[in-house]
């Protein structure tokens, strides 16, 4: 298993550090992103934005508050 | 208090682009499904190209993807993303002018298509087949569509943005990026350029491209049509907001990654396919949450189905979307690749979600658009039903035909006999084709019998809005003081 993870680290070239570094970013803010959205307490703001398209109807009618 | 809101809206909103461009689409439906269906039976039957170079497989093979894809695709795709963004931001267009300009530079690129293609003006590169100067062209409009959706989005009055409009935008973003890139080319006269990059690097931006135009034009944009037109349709909002997020980034992170997955066994070094297929199975997840999340907005409504005609569209569109999002990553997987690539399933895979999903949603939501556009009800309802079951008649037995055809044509040519010498010649494996290709061009024959049912209903409805004036109405009547 180690041989397979094996990297000869000094034939990387700029190209390969770049791509490494953005697939590693990448990596930590999907993280990120899973955190945020599956915290408990994240849970309430963001289903709110779900009535958004319905609250044009009530905008429509001059309630610009979303029918609030 | 309806009527008023109609009233409000239609004066409030820029809609006279959208209806352009819906019923747009529904023509470019049409004829890009018409060529569709004449080229299939090319295959099947090859005196139709009637030796004339014009009319060959060859050349009319792109006049059928561009006109489905960026001119039916493309009309829909602007019709949806100018309705929502005003919808949803409570706002009307940045700029009226630039629409238009978007309408007329879109549908220039479309015509010039048309011209070039059968004359065989062109790069060779899938998708992207259109010369220089068309590319340009492209880049021009795509980018007055950006940003006049950009400021519009920029001038809004509600504090969230909405995550439909967060897919058309990560579209709109990547395809201005991949474009230029896959692009670039030395022109060396009007018609005819050669592109800047060469060997497996050409391969390797063809399909970083090939795969994305899939991932954010086909996919992401046609995800902000779901996560806008499927709540608006069963009047539900979606079901898991948070999971719509998630699927946004996981989208947006992932799929570029999955190009590779198109050159397994070519000259790419090994782990580049390696990493496609593995990228491609992680998509599943993110792919089926988004269905699931589309589905299950309809979860103790599930009888709506019985009645709402345009809602059975949206939702078999999230059915073939599930379906292709798993097919795909399964046949970028080596040991399936090794017998999908190069044959028919690869049409049939693409075909479920060119038909089954991009079609299916784009049909149920101009559906949707057309009630609200023009202020009244379908024509025909019956017709909009009929059509339904001959789209999904039609899709199914083409995408049947290939999956048998395309599995068949793998095991054919790579059977041995005892001695080690191939079972079948090439030619042998091309006459077995023959009845699948002719089942083929039936299945789509049936999927455009119902495009052009639809264009009917469609002009039928706006003559019965005109002869109404319902749409009159709603433009010049004066709004009450109370509203």
């Amino acid at each position: 298993m180690l041989e397979y993870f094996q990297t000869d680290w000094a034939a990387m070239t700029a190209t390969d550090w770049v791509g490494t570094i953005l697939t590693v970013v990448i990596f930590i803010l999907m993280v990120v992103a899973y955190f945020q959205v599956f915290r408990p307490k994240n849970r309430d703001s963001l289903e709110s934005r779900k009535h958004i398209p319905f609250d044009d109807d009530h905008q429509d009618i001059g309630d610009n508050d979303g029918g609030k | 208090m309806e009527a008023t809101a109609e009233r409000t809206v239609e004066q409030k909103y820029s809609f006279d682009v959208v209806r352009w461009f819906t019923v747009m689409a529904v023509v470019y439906l049409v004829v890009g499904a018409a060529v569709g269906v004449y080229i299939a039976a090319e295959l099947a039957w090859p005196f139709l190209n009637f030796d004339s170079p014009y009319i060959s497989f060859g050349r009319l093979r792109p006049v059928h993807t561009n006109a489905v894809i960026f001119a039916f695709g493309g009309c829909t795709l602007m019709a949806t993303a100018f309705y929502t963004v005003q919808r949803t931001c409570g706002v009307r267009l940045w700029s009226d002018k630039l629409a238009w300009f978007t309408f007329w530079g879109w549908n220039a690129v479309i015509v010039l298509a048309v011209v070039t293609l059968p004359l065989g003006l062109t790069q060779s590169k899938e998708y992207a087949e259109l010369e220089w100067p068309i590319d340009i062209l492209i880049a021009v409009v795509w980018l007055a569509f950006t940003i006049n959706f950009i400021m519009t989005i920029a001038n809004r009055k509600t504090s969230h943005i909405y995550v439909s409009n967060w897919f058309f935008l990560g579209m709109m973003v990547m395809i201005v990026y991949l474009h230029v890139v896959n692009s670039l080319s030395i022109p060396v006269g009007l018609f005819k350029s050669y592109s800047l990059f060469s060997g497996v690097q050409d391969a390797m931006i063809q399909w970083w491209w090939g795969h994305n135009a899939v991932g954010f034009y086909l996919t992401a944009g046609f995800l902000g049509i779901m996560y806008y037109f499927v709540p608006k349709q069963a009047n539900r909002p979606i079901y898991s907001y948070r999971l719509s997020v998630i699927h946004f980034w996981a989208l947006m992170f992932g799929y570029v990654w999955l190009g590779a997955h198109h050159l397994q066994y070519t000259a790419l070094p090994d782990w580049t396919g390696s990493l496609g297929a593995a990228v491609s199975i992680a998509m599943i997840i993110p792919s089926w949450g988004g269905a699931v999340n589309g589905m299950m907005t309809l979860s103790g409504a599930w009888d709506k189905l019985r009645t709402d005609y345009v809602l059975r569209f949206l939702i078999i569109a999230l059915a073939f979307y599930a379906m292709s999002t798993f097919e795909g990553p399964v046949m970028s997987l080596k040991t399936v690749n090794a017998l999908s690539h190069y044959t028919d399933w690869t049409i049939g895979h693409v075909h479920s979600g060119a038909l089954g999903w991009v079609a299916g949603i784009s049909i149920g939501a101009i559906y949707h658009l057309m009630t609200r556009l023009w202020h009244t009800e379908m024509w025909s309802e019956k017709l909009v039903n009929v059509h339904f079951w001959t789209a999904t008649i039609g899709t199914v037995i083409y995408v049947v035909a290939m999956w048998v055809s395309g599995i068949m044509q793998g095991l054919m040519w790579r059977a041995y006999d005892e001695y080690g010498t191939l079972a079948y010649t090439f030619v042998e494996s091309v006459a077995a084709m023959h009845p699948y290709y002719a089942m083929r061009a039936v299945g789509g024959g049936i999927f455009l019998l119902g495009a052009i049912i639809m264009l009917f209903n469609i002009l039928m409805t706006v003559r019965k809005s005109a002869t109404e004036g319902s749409l009159r109405a709603a433009r010049s009547a004066p709004i009450p003081a109370a509203a």
